[in-house]
């Protein structure tokens, strides 16, 4: 099981830019679904790369689904090679994105996304709207009925005084 | 003629959005974000344990038979 908890308070602590997306964008914005995974959208200047690094290096990431043993290094150049990286970790999955589908990277998506104070750390957040957005261009199927909760939510939002975010 | 459908409307998304318990949805925007995180990562644990509660009867069931 992911420890969101923990994930998010060792990005937080590291100082690491990133957004938070998919799934756990979606509870944070009221979601009732289940997510087995941490999706981020990271800011890939090199100084934001090596807080990444740092932030999980005692975690043991290593692509989610490979195999064991492969020469895997956790390092900046890995991911400088890279873009969007898969990862098991002693703390769940996490899901690295440098852009997604119907959005772009980090600094494109920065304007629209709100900030959390969760878990004793500050960390910035995809706008429901472009929660939206991101989840029609992906264009799947499975997430249609993902996408049919987070409008609905819109809808509930709009119809009553509900805070978005607990700051 | 009839008048075209808001943008971003699109009918399978309207379908699924029939099926959703808005009473779900209401009460988690009652809570603080952090509570939201804590629910869900308690409602992973349960289906968690409702995994392994469930390989166990299997091997249990499969044991049993001769």
């Amino acid at each position: 099981m992911t420890d969101f908890d923990a994930l998010l308070s060792t990005l937080g602590r590291h100082e690491v830019a990133f957004l938070l997306i998919g799934g756990a964008a979606a509870i944070a914005h009221g979601s009732a679904r289940l997510t087995k995974d941490l999706d981020i959208v990271y800011d890939r200047a090199p100084a934001n790369l090596d807080r990444l690094v740092a932030a999980l290096a005692a975690h043991k990431p290593y692509p989610r689904g490979a195999p064991p043993g492969l020469p895997f290094l956790w390092d900046r150049p890995t991911l400088e090679r890279g873009l969007n990286f898969t990862l098991v970790t002693a703390l769940g999955d996490v899901d690295l994105l440098g852009e997604i589908p119907g959005g772009g990277n980090y600094q494109d998506l920065l304007p629209d996304s709100i900030e959390l104070r969760i878990f004793e750390v500050r960390c910035r957040c995809l706008s429901l709207r472009q929660l939206i957005r991101a989840k029609r261009a992906t264009g799947r199927p499975k997430d249609l009925e993902a996408l049919a909760e987070l409008e609905a939510i819109a809808d509930e939002s709009s119809a009553a005084p509900y805070p978005l975010t607990n700051s | 003629m009839e008048p075209a459908p808001p943008s971003g409307y699109d009918p399978m998304v309207e379908a699924y959005k029939k099926d959703i318990d808005r009473t779900l949805i209401r009460e988690n925007l009652k809570l603080s974000v952090e509570d939201r995180f804590r629910n869900a990562m308690a409602l992973a644990r349960f289906a968690e344990e409702l995994r392994r509660a469930g390989r166990e009867a299997r091997e249990r069931e499969r044991k049993r038979k001769p």
